[in-house]
């Protein structure tokens, strides 16, 4: 566990290669193949982004934290208990150790190849490293197991360990590390082990068996009292007392380790996993299955134009924080006539297709794209190829809308915090799997589920059911799969093949027709999809009164003075009926139109600024004659009333200079008499009083100010001699970014103090030494060695780093 | 691309089915989706039928199950049935009869179950537990044999109807034979009465005119036993009684009137809806009626018109025979579920088209006739009172020419002429000359007009809105209406009710509307339009200008 290897700053790191066995991760390396190499590098496409400069950049940048986290994620069940069962066996230990902890399986070769190839697992088969990245995100108990004695009993005095030592009938030694090995071989017997257990009181043993699986802590008071095996009153005393548990603070204790190991039998695992779980499929009709996915496809197309049509006279608002109301999403559903979770999905994917956005104006409203018309023009199949390409990659998740976030607000469709990462992948998965099983074969949730957090157990444990389930009812809606089985035209989807996917939907979707049937209940029904032209008119014309297979279209006086208002006639409506209705157009539907034609635009309405009226119309006439006049732009809308464009004291004004003698008229028509009046300003406060003296500042203002300013003067004086600020950039060190991680991450390893050049925020070139803490995501967090305080530095920050010993940077 | 497949049934996602009736399989999925759908709309092409759980619960109760019901849709359907419909249908199906009322040797009325989880969930409800007793057993428990109406009308609106198979009794038997003498059952109309005795009690549909009462003689001389038969009012009271004298094995003597002027209670009484939900000082002083015989049966017409407490009483007699007998299972206040729980599921349904085609009733055609209001008439109906808009404009002078010239048109055809509002009506009756039935005629006088009406005697007669309901006008060939009750759907049923009794020569009868043109009135008249389009009759508009053309 304390194997790292100590790197010298600069130059190639260890020794040359050709060497027999690997030191470092990069003399490892250096040792594959490239065909090893591009096996690793394209398990972990991150690894080329940038693409490293040496093998000594691609280590490093292997065994960061992120990096590693990435690749751990995508590990299956099994290979991650390998991980598991390596991370407990000390750095340099062999295959057969290893086989030993997790078990003779023959998936195992397979497994532990599948983590040299990532570069977790390293070295020779007789002497395995792991990755020390591994190993701390492992974290402190690896599959449920305690710290090794050595770390458990670090802090335990030598008078307390000759204490347990007697306890449990073993000679004294010399020193601390010693009994500690003697307690650790103790342990590793198991006859040795079941004998000590065969004397401890029944309820000992019970306390043990609920630790050996984990957790391995377990919470009692007064756990660090020293107690001896004369004086154990009680069953957790019984074990205290012999170092089968140990403290882990004053109110914790903990198995240890190697105890842990002995009890599970040598195993690290209770229930090995080499291979995933069965599924049990349920064999359908694939004629049937396409069928119905094909149907749903149609349906689903259908749903989303409707939805965007009815948005397109004018979609709701977009809140604040981004997304679409509650009300307005149960508004939407309501009008598809289908559930909110159901319209979520439309929405989301309308949203993710890029056919639906904000338009950016102040007052911002949710409308159709352009995208969206060319979308619309495109034959069903492709547009629902798009549709299902686009929900198969999306990261958004709609089944996530109308569930609360983690500050337990609603998540709102459209809205920030639909975004899940695993998404794609657990649909891929998913699908995959089904693919996988022979054609027209329909999974149950649970064993698929089962299947997937085999593996990708870490990858997808949040939501991962929900995330099933959802995904199973939206492939239905969608129509990739139907009646639970992958359709054709899914599995087409699978592969990335849009087109191939809409050419195998295409022959499954009924044909577009061209005509209706209209009835004298004022509906019309197209028994089927309509050719888009005809759809278009007709949805102008009538308003759609149920969807499905068919569509059914009533007409009304308000849909018929629709098509009206926007510049069909009623002859246009006469030959629409007359040549798309396959039936004799009814007597009151031609009624409907002339009667509302009759009474269209008979009232006109436009805007005039003023009136012009006089009893004599040839004046009227004058004046529009007048070329002088022109400026007003008068028009005449009766033989005595002209409207002008200009406001009424205007229009006075420029008839007056016209030598005409106009008077103004109130709305009520009296004549209103007009001298000047004298101008005020609406009601206004004082202004405010203006003096030469700031305010008084307050007492708590002033004592905060000393309390910043006394900081700012020690920190001043600790600062060491050539530390200060403003020296010659040039004497910093300076070591290129790789080299500054390394020597970070073993300054870290070691808790050693390192010399840093820092630029700071505002830019000025610093020095300091610092302890480095922790080195996580591109941070260091570290103390400082001059004020003792806790800083954060960006990596990218640091010029270059000196160890504090080799080099006094400091010239004084 | 593919042709579709041929069926002719769409199915749409707010579980409507769409059939094309001129299709050549359409008369065969007709007869297969009705047990189950309730049709919504029959206009001349395309058939709206609609799935909704008390439909398929009918289905259920007509011993048809929800395998069945699939394979229907699967077979006749165009295009691939959505799955959650499917599934729905069958769990809406699964849930009926998942409970079930009998007679129990010790404990009288039991609950039982087939599926324990439902029993447990029913009997959580609070709404249950006044209604049943101590627990038989697991899967059964005891109802308090008073409660058998209430407790399904409660498991319905839990949504897991009961199956009521608890039997009737017998009742006061009375031999009653049907008179077939120049005259014999339709067809439909055994098949209704075989319906309903066969599932013991329930509603037989039958449009107006298609001989209801006629079903309600046969199913007495079926049932053989003491009836009570509740009507809407006293006319239509004393009409049963002659349709039943005349028709029947029953005399005078053995049939009651139990109305507002006589209390009359014999082996067959009519009684009418108005006298037994009487109310003095909270109490139903008519009450006893229910319980002063033993009857066998308890006939229910126009049950779309039942009053709530006719059902509160009904829930107490759920151990008699009960037959109800509509033209529309639609009811304005939405209580079709207390008609299914406390009457009876569906037993018999025939469109009106159908009976038409087959000649029982007359084709009839229906013509809106608009007329413009004077310049004069337009001011007014502008400047009226919003309450007062709807009687101006359904009164107005205009109409009343405009009723003369249709009059006139069709001289000498026996004509009715309907409206709502009594000065109108008197108005109407002096410009025709012709006598006026309203509220506040009697009625010695109202059977003495529509008798010489019968006869001839008078070819033209104003009504009121006291005609809507049960009378009996065989001749009427033409029907003006010139006003009515906001666009009601049932009173534009009834109305046409009036018209199609069979012709002696077989013309199509006539049904005018008069309707102010461009006023509130249109749009009450658009309702009727698409009502009367709906149940599949022609309907034309014309102006009145071009009367004389129509």
């Amino acid at each position: 566990m304390t194997t790292s290897t100590r790197r010298t700053k600069g130059g190639p790191v260890g020794t040359p290669a050709g060497s027999a066995v690997p030191r470092t991760l990069a003399e490892d390396l250096r040792g594959r193949g490239d065909d090893e190499l591009a096996q690793l590098l394209r398990a972990r496409p991150d690894l080329t982004t940038p693409v490293p400069v040496d093998l000594t950049q691609l280590a490093t940048r292997a065994t960061t934290r992120a990096s590693v986290a990435r690749v751990l994620e995508r590990l299956d069940h099994f290979t991650l208990q390998v991980v598991d069962a390596a991370v407990v066996l000390p750095d340099g230990f062999g295959y057969p150790a290893l086989r030993d902890l997790v078990g003779d399986v023959p998936q195992l070769p397979g497994a532990v190849e599948v983590l040299r190839t990532r570069a977790l697992l390293w070295g020779p088969l007789e002497s395995l490293r792991v990755v020390r990245t591994v190993r701390d995100l492992a974290g402190a108990s690896p599959a449920g197991l305690g710290p090794a004695l050595p770390a458990a009993l670090g802090a335990t005095g030598p008078a307390r360990l000759q204490e347990l030592l007697a306890d449990l009938g073993l000679p004294p030694t010399p020193d601390a590390v010693s009994a500690i090995g003697a307690i650790g071989a103790l342990f590793a017997d198991r006859k040795a082990v079941a004998a000590l257990l065969g004397e401890a009181p029944p309820a000992a043993a019970e306390v043990l068996d609920k630790l050996v699986w984990g957790p391995p802590t377990g919470s009692v008071r007064g756990a660090d009292r020293p107690v001896r095996a004369a004086d154990a009153n009680s069953p957790v005393e019984w074990l205290l007392a012999r170092a089968l548990l140990v403290p882990a603070g004053p109110q914790a204790v903990v198995l240890p380790r190697e105890l842990a190991l002995t009890l599970r039998g040598g195993r690290v695992h209770r229930d090995l996993a080499p291979t995933p779980p069965e599924i049990t499929a349920t064999p359908r009709d694939p004629q049937a299955v396409d069928a119905a996915a094909a149907g749903a496809a149609f349906t689903a197309v259908r749903r989303v134009e409707e939805l965007l049509e009815l948005w397109s006279t004018g979609g709701p608002a977009v809140l604040r924080a981004g997304g679409l109301g509650v009300r307005d999403l149960k508004r939407a559903a309501a009008a598809l006539d289908v559930t909110e979770a159901e319209a979520a999905l439309w929405l989301e994917l309308c949203y993710a297709a890029g056919l639906v956005a904000g338009d950016g104006e102040a007052d911002e409203r949710w409308l159709p794209t352009p995208a969206y018309d060319v979308w619309r023009a495109r034959p069903v199949a492709e547009r629902w190829a798009t549709l299902a390409g686009v929900w198969l990659e999306t990261t958004r998740v709609p089944g996530l809308v109308g569930t609360r976030d983690d500050k337990d607000k609603p998540v709102n469709a459209l809205g920030p915090g639909v975004d899940r990462t695993a998404a794609p992948e657990v649909r891929h998965a998913l699908l995959g799997r089904l693919g996988e099983l022979a054609e027209g074969s329909a999974a149950p949730a649970a064993d698929l589920l089962a299947d997937l957090a085999w593996h990708r157990p870490v990858r997808t444990a949040r939501l991962r059911s929900e995330l099933v389930d959802r995904t199973l009812v939206e492939a239905e809606l969608l129509g990739v799969t139907g009646r639970g089985a992958l359709a054709k035209a899914g599995r087409a989807l699978l592969t990335g093949e849009l087109n191939a996917a809409a050419d195998l939907l295409e022959p499954l979707l009924p044909t577009p027709l061209d005509h209706v049937l209209l009835q004298a209940d004022l509906t019309a029904v197209a028994p089927g999809p309509l050719v888009v032209a005809l759809a278009q008119e007709l949805h102008l014309a009538a308003d759609i009164e149920s969807t499905g297979g068919a569509t059914v279209y009533r007409f009304g006086e308000a849909s018929i003075r629709r098509a009206l208002d926007s510049g069909r006639t009623a002859a246009d409506l006469h030959r629409l009926f007359a040549t798309h209705s396959r039936t004799p157009v009814p007597q009151p539907l031609t009624y409907l139109v002339d009667d509302v034609a009759r009474r269209h635009g008979r009232l006109r309405v436009g805007a005039a600024s003023a009136y012009l009226r006089c009893d004599d119309e040839a004046v009227l006439g004058e004046l529009l004659a007048d070329r002088r006049a022109h400026g007003l732009r008068l028009r005449r809308l009766a033989p005595t009333v002209l409207a002008a464009d200009g406001a009424p004291d205007q229009v006075l004004s420029a008839l007056r200079s016209l030598g005409y003698a106009p008077m103004a008229e109130s709305a009520t028509g009296d004549v209103v008499i007009t001298r000047p009046d004298a101008l005020r300003t609406p009601p206004r406060s004082l202004p405010p009083r203006v003096t030469g003296e700031p305010p008084a500042p307050s007492t708590s203002l002033i004592d905060a100010a000393v309390t910043a300013i006394r900081a700012g003067d020690r920190a001043a004086v600790s600062r060491p001699r050539g530390a200060e600020d403003g020296e010659a950039p040039a004497e910093l060190p300076r070591t290129s970014a790789a080299e500054t991680l390394l020597a970070l991450q073993a300054a870290f390893a070691e808790r050693r103090p390192v010399w840093i050049g820092y630029v700071t925020r505002e830019g000025r070139a610093t020095q300091r030494i610092i302890v480095p803490l922790g080195l996580e995501g591109g941070y260091v967090t570290a103390q400082e060695h001059t004020a003792g305080e806790l800083h954060t530095y960006p990596l990218h920050r640091i010029t270059g780093v000196a160890p504090v010993d080799v080099a006094d940077p400091a010239p004084s | 691309m593919a042709e579709p497949t041929s069926g002719p049934l769409i199915v749409q996602s707010d579980k409507t089915l769409l059939l094309e009736i001129d299709h050549e399989a359409a008369a065969d999925c007709r007869r297969a989706i009705a047990p189950f759908a309730e049709l919504e709309r029959a206009p001349e092409h395309v058939h709206t039928y609609r799935l909704t759980p008390l439909g398929l619960w009918n289905a259920r109760a007509a011993g048809h199950d929800a395998e069945q019901v699939v394979d229907v849709l699967l077979r006749y359907s165009r295009y691939p049935v959505p799955h959650a419909l499917l599934v729905d249908v069958a769990e809406t199906m699964g849930r009926y009869g998942r409970l079930t009322l009998a007679k129990h040797p010790v404990h009288g009325l039991v609950l039982t179950t087939t599926d324990r989880a439902v029993l447990e969930e029913v009997l959580r409800s609070k709404k249950m537990a006044p209604l049943v007793g101590a627990r038989v057993d697991a899967d059964s428990v005891a109802v308090h044999p008073s409660e058998r109406g209430q407790i399904k009308q409660v498991l319905l609106k839990l949504g897991w109807p009961a199956e009521d198979l608890a039997g009737y009794v017998d009742g006061e038997a009375h031999p009653i034979d049907l008179a077939e003498q120049g005259w014999t059952l339709r067809p439909y109309q055994k098949e209704a009465v075989e319906g309903f005795w066969h599932g013991g009690s329930g509603v037989v549909v039958l449009p107006c005119g298609a001989g209801k009462t006629l079903v309600g003689a046969a199913a007495m001389a079926t049932a053989k036993a003491t009836t009570l038969i509740l009507v809407t009012n006293t006319v239509s009271a004393r009409q049963w009684k002659a349709e039943l004298i005349k028709r029947t094995s029953l005399t005078e003597d053995e049939i009651g009137e139990y109305s507002g002027t006589r209390k009359e209670i014999r082996p067959v009484t009519i009684a009418t809806y108005q006298v037994v939900t009487t109310r003095r000082k909270g109490v139903y002083p008519h009450l006893e009626l229910f319980d002063s015989r033993d009857w066998g049966l308890i006939v229910y017409d126009e049950v779309h018109l039942l009053p709530a407490p006719i059902f509160r009483f009904t829930a107490d007699l759920q151990a008699r025979r009960r037959l109800g007998l509509t033209a529309t299972l639609v009811r304005e206040d939405g209580r079709e579920g207390d008609v299914f729980s406390l009457i009876g599921p569906k037993r018999y349904d025939a469109p009106w088209k159908e009976i038409e085609n087959q000649g029982y009733i007359a084709p009839a055609d229906c013509v809106e006739v608009r007329v413009t209001l004077t310049d004069a008439e337009r001011l007014a109906y502008a400047t009226a009172e919003p309450e007062e808009r709807y009687r101006f404009c359904a009164t107005t002078a205009t109409k009343t020419r405009v009723t003369r010239e249709l009059v006139e048109m069709h001289a000498g055809e026996q004509t009715l002429v309907i409206g709502q509002y009594i000065d109108q009506l008197d108005e109407l009756g002096e410009t025709l000359d012709a006598p006026v039935i309203k509220g506040e005629t009697r009625n010695t006088e109202r059977e003495r007009l529509f008798e010489a009406f019968r006869q001839g005697e008078i070819s033209v007669l104003v009504v009121s809105k006291v005609a809507n309901f049960s009378i009996d006008l065989p001749e009427a060939a033409v029907a003006i209406q010139v006003s009515g009750s906001f666009g009601s759907r049932q009173e534009e049923a009834q109305r046409l009710g009036r018209v199609l009794r069979p012709k002696a020569d077989g013309r199509a009868a006539r049904f005018y509307s008069v309707v102010a043109r461009d006023t509130i009135d249109q749009e009450f008249a658009a309702h009727r339009q698409r009502f009367l389009a709906e149940q599949g009759y022609a309907y034309r508009i014309v102006d009145a200008d071009d009367l004389g053309k129509a």
